[in-house]
């Protein structure tokens, strides 16, 4: 049976000189998703995805792909202190992201 | 119209009467006088290169605005292919002219501007940016060749531009009217002032809510009532009447041509105002610029440099040096100096990203390691092009003695290199090299799009120090203490 909950996955860009702590950040999303009802995370491999968080140190987002977009309906961009180009302190991040997922 | 020549814009300066002076003179053609004329050539290039088929495709691309075929100068970059493609430009541009060619200035303030007025409408709900795209419009349909006049004389550096005893030290609104805004002050150092149709004008320095006056954005053509330019003097401008040969570089000169433009009250109107008062947008406009221009020295300087490297290669070659293994081993490093400088302006551009407004700036910690780079690369190459040349490259006698009747055969005679090869050639490679590496020539390279204390300042700013330091700690092992 498939799960009604909005299927989230997490895609990062390689961290070669990030200007945030991406491994903190995806930390506290997956905290955050595993306590939430409405929202689950899953393997970038997975064959559903609803939306795809695309976490990346800095501005040039080398993570930004077309396929990685094209695995899910909805994309999230991160880079750097941005969250889909809007400037956020990187102690925010998490709970902008949150507030986008929950936004449908 | 699109895309216009060179001609068309030669004749475009004939039909503009702005008010220029230059050694107690008022110039009543830049098209025609001498002393502008290699700035004029130059300028005229870019348009001419961007028809030429072994050029056309790093010179024109397709506007996001039309769809339309225009010269990249008028261009708003849209991806990290964009911003390559200008550096690769410059540098084919400036092998060509060996000099300043002026264009990127303008350009890079559009795509400054263009992000920035963007910027401020989300936020303000002001209309700037539609204001600003209606002007781009413009700029691309008619190919536009505009100046970026950036640079206040800034009176006391300690001081703010509201705290100067002077405020014009720093250009500012003096009055706003129902149809525009009157504004006062200066620009220094403008490239391409003279010889442009127009200038888009920014501020400075980054501000505060009192400097606010001061945080202005505008276009201006070049012979608004008011404006007034005072053209920079040059190493050896005199050299630019009569003379061919001591003249080294005698179509493109040696700079941009740089002047000092005052803002007597001059009136903008409003649809000519991309920015009045938002001081908080101020560093962000500032940045962007800087981050567009001087991203751009690793492709222009490379390109004088490739004929500069050339130049003291073939007077190597007459001066019969050029198989010494030190030489060769200079030469060497001239290349490798230049081509490192081109991997800068390359990488900052591979590295760059998207705005909000959708169009893409350079990565500016990269792009300001190329412009300080360029501070020291730049010197370096001249100062072993000098090496390669000898002292004579200071001693040489002048063209006139070389034609005169009773001197001139011994001028000939002394300065033969190699016996194949005239005394002409060693003298015409001679006053290229000096051109290029004595005087006005070398201080663009160190303080054009900005002096080496100011990328440090943007380098500092941008350096992921704190990244820096937990890689540090954690390979030795240290524990942050709790605090």
């Amino acid at each position: 049976m498939l799960s009604s909950k909005i299927q989230v996955s997490v895609k990062y860009c390689g961290s070669c000189n990030p200007l945030i702590d991406l491994a903190k950040l995806g930390n506290a999303l997956k905290e955050a998703l595993s306590q939430d009802n409405d929202l689950t995370l899953v393997p970038p491999e997975s064959a559903r995805i609803d939306i795809m968080l695309i976490l990346c140190g800095c501005p040039r987002a080398c993570g930004n792909k077309e396929e990685i977009r094209a695995r899910a309906a909805r994309s999230i961009v991160v880079a750097g202190e941005t969250v889909d180009l809007v400037p956020t302190p990187e102690k925010d991040i998490s709970a902008a992201i949150m507030k986008k997922l929950k936004s449908g | 119209m699109g895309m216009i020549r060179g001609d068309e814009y030669r004749e475009r300066l004939q039909r503009v009467k702005p008010e220029i002076y230059y050694l107690g003179e008022k110039i009543e053609s830049v098209a025609t006088h001498p002393a502008f004329l290699p700035h004029v050539n130059a300028v005229a290039l870019t348009y001419d290169m961007a028809w030429a088929p072994e050029f056309e495709e790093l010179l024109t691309t397709k506007s996001h605005l039309t769809g339309e075929k225009i010269n990249i100068f008028t261009h708003i970059h849209h991806s990290t292919a964009d911003l390559v493609q200008k550096v690769k430009a410059l540098r084919a541009l400036g092998q060509q002219t060996g000099s300043c060619f002026a264009r990127c200035v303008g350009h890079d303030a559009l795509n400054a501007i263009y992000s920035v007025t963007y910027d401020m409408d989300q936020k303000n709900g002001t209309e700037y940016h539609q204001r600003f795209l209606n002007f781009l419009k413009e700029v691309q349909a008619k190919d536009l060749f505009i100046s970026g006049a950036m640079t206040d004389p800034k009176g006391d550096r300690s001081l703010s531009p509201s705290e100067q005893a002077d405020p014009d030290q720093y250009l500012h609104v003096v009055e706003k009217r129902r149809d525009g805004i009157v504004v006062r002050g200066a620009k220094a150092h403008i490239t391409g002032a003279v010889n442009a149709l127009g200038h888009l004008v920014m501020p400075t320095t980054s501000m505060k809510e009192a400097d606010a006056d001061f945080a202005v954005c505008f276009y201006v053509p070049v012979d608004a009532p008011g404006l007034i330019h005072i053209f920079g003097r040059q190493t050896n401008d005199e050299r630019k009447c009569g003379c061919l040969i001591d003249q080294g570089n005698v179509e493109y000169g040696i700079v941009g041509g740089e002047a000092l433009v005052v803002f007597d009250d001059v009136f903008v109107p409003w649809e000519h105002v991309f920015m009045c008062g938002e001081y908080d947008f101020v560093f962000e406009l500032v940045e962007r610029f800087a981050t567009a221009h001087r991203q751009n020295y690793g492709g222009c300087k490379v390109g004088l440099s490739d004929a500069l490297i050339g130049a003291t290669y073939a007077l190597a070659e007459v001066q019969g040096t050029a198989k010494a293994s030190h030489i060769r081993d200079k030469l060497v490093e001239m290349v490798h100096l230049a081509e490192t400088l081109y991997c800068c302006s390359l990488a900052c551009s591979c590295q760059g990203y998207a705005l909000p407004a959708g169009n893409f700036m350079a990565d500016p910690l990269l792009a300001n390691v190329t412009k300080l780079n360029v501070t020291r690369h730049i010197y370096e190459i001249a100062r072993l092009a000098q090496d390669i040349a000898g002292g004579i490259l200071a001693t040489l006698p002048s063209e006139i003695d070389w034609q005169d009747s009773r001197v001139g055969k011994y001028v000939d005679k002394y300065l033969k290199g190699v016996a194949s090869v005239p005394a002409e050639t060693r003298m015409r490679l001679l006053r290229l090299i000096e051109g290029m590496t004595c005087g006005t020539a070398l201080v663009e390279s160190m303080h054009g799009a900005g002096s080496p204390q100011a990328q440090k300042i943007m380098i500092m700013r941008r350096a992921n120090w704190e990244h820096k330091k937990r890689l540090a700690q954690k390979l030795a092992k240290i524990r942050e203490r709790p605090k």
